[in-house]
């Protein structure tokens, strides 16, 4: 059978997908102030590599990295309840674009795999 | 022959190896992350060759004609000289055209140059004073019709470039220039997409070169060029492009100042929002401080506009740069 990262349609769905995703997390009053006076180029960049990541496709993030990358984050109060609206944010962009629900569910998986990482747990 | 050639440096690159590995190993402190062409933190910019389409996949149309790419996932097989993305690259010498006052404490700075500086109109390029100090410019020339580039500088009482270019500058006169940097450029735009180029105070220079550029192309879509100040002194191009819209039917000129009540009072960013409703559809070009392009940018990608469409170009403080 083939990959998730596949059956959603590999690079060209990232693509699709990245501006509707960081649209709805910075829309989204529960995590928005994370994303205060961040650089949004280089934001949808890293949002692209976590929906890549997230959607089963080819990446190299360790633990360490994502430690690393949310460090500051946490400094600044980031918790569990902050990543389950990131997933939610994330489903909801998958149901806009009409992803089936079995999809949606694999993905959300994925995201939710490098929750302790994030969080430094 | 050296394949790749790093600032100044010839580096070592085995064939099949990318580029990030080859700087690494030259003990390059060079910026990475994915190391699968996908983060964009390990940017970087040829000066010289073409790097593979493939090093530049996800780079916008604007980055691509400018030679920027992602060495991680760059196996050159022509030769290559690259430079970190944000780095103005060599100097060259440039000779003082002329200087002239816009307003209070704008002046149009116009300089000769080597004719190797190769730009596109609203790129940036850095002025070099003779004790070094560089502060960042943009350009509101065109190569195809100056001779010169223009900029439009801003003096602050009391900095230290703006002295050296009070004080110093004078036709004749020698100095230094680098770059061009930047990618607030007509790259990207379909010839009936609406453009609007929003800006406040000197950012007004990169938005005149962009618009002569879509001009001398014939763009057929409206061309919306909004300017903020705040005194009516600061409207410094004012007369000049309400003579353009005369003869442009498709330009259109919003000015607008903070410190008016009258027709042309208010803010600029207000101003730009309540007009522009095809947000999906226009190209936008912002140029000013900080806080006007933070505020905008987020303000119409949350409203529809796409990243990618945006192009914008900040104001860096100054003492940020070299
Ligand atoms: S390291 Fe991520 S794109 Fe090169």
């Amino acid at each position: 059978m083939s990959s998730l990262y596949e059956r959603l349609g590999g690079e060209k769905a990232v693509d699709a997908a990245v501006e509707l995703f960081y649209r709805n997390v910075l829309a989204d009053g529960r995590i928005a102030r994370f994303f205060d006076g961040v650089n949004m180029e280089d934001q949808l960049a890293k949002q692209k590599s976590f929906l890549t990541m997230a959607f089963g496709g080819p990446n190299k993030y360790t633990g360490k990295d994502m430690r690393k990358a949310h460090e500051r984050l946490v400094a600044k109060g980031l918790n569990d309840s902050h990543v389950d609206a990131v997933i939610e944010d994330l489903s909801r962009t998958l149901r806009q674009l009409g992803v089936g629900e079995k999809e949606v569910q694999e993905v959300a998986a994925l995201a939710n795999s490098v929750r302790n990482d994030v969080l430094n747990h | 022959m050296t394949l790749l050639t790093y600032r100044e440096a010839a580096i070592e690159i085995e064939p099949g190896e990318d580029v990030l590995s080859a700087l690494l190993r030259a003990e390059i402190d060079a910026p990475h992350s994915c190391r699968s062409g996908v983060c964009q933190s390990c940017m970087h910019r040829a000066v010289e060759g073409n790097p593979p389409a493939a090093a530049q996949q996800g780079l916008s149309d604007a980055q691509k004609a400018l030679g920027y790419f992602l060495p991680c996932v760059c196996v050159p097989e022509t030769p290559l000289t690259i430079v970190p993305a944000r780095e103005a690259g060599a100097r060259s010498e440039a000779v003082v055209h002329s200087i002239d006052r816009l307003s209070d404490d704008v002046v149009r700075l116009r300089l000769e140059h080597d004719s190797d500086f190769a730009y596109r109109p609203g790129q940036l390029l850095e002025l070099i004073a003779d004790d070094g100090l560089g502060r960042h410019y943009s350009l509101a020339s065109l190569p195809e019709e100056d001779s010169f580039v223009e900029l439009h500088i801003r003096l602050h009482p009391g900095g230290r470039m703006s002295r050296f270019i009070a004080e110093e500058l004078a036709p004749g006169r020698q100095l230094h220039i680098a770059g061009p940097l930047g990618t607030c450029i007509y790259e990207g735009v379909d010839p009936d997409q609406p453009m609007a180029l929003i800006g406040s105070g000197t950012g007004l220079a990169p938005l005149i070169g962009v618009m002569r550029d879509a001009l001398r192309r014939g763009h057929r879509g409206s061309i919306r060029l909004y300017h903020g100040a705040r005194e009516r002194e600061g409207l410094y191009l004012h007369d000049h492009l309400e003579t353009l819209t005369k003869r442009h039917a498709n330009l259109r000129y919003v000015p607008r100042v903070l410190s008016d009540s009258g027709p042309h009072g208010g803010d600029v960013a207000t101003a730009a929002l309540e007009h522009e409703n095809a947000l999906p559809h226009t190209a936008f070009f912002l140029c000013g401080g900080e806080k006007l392009v933070g505020r905008l940018k987020r303000v119409l990608f949350l409203k529809g506009a796409s990243l990618k469409q945006i192009r914008s170009d900040t104001f860096l403080p100054a003492g940020s740069g070299r």
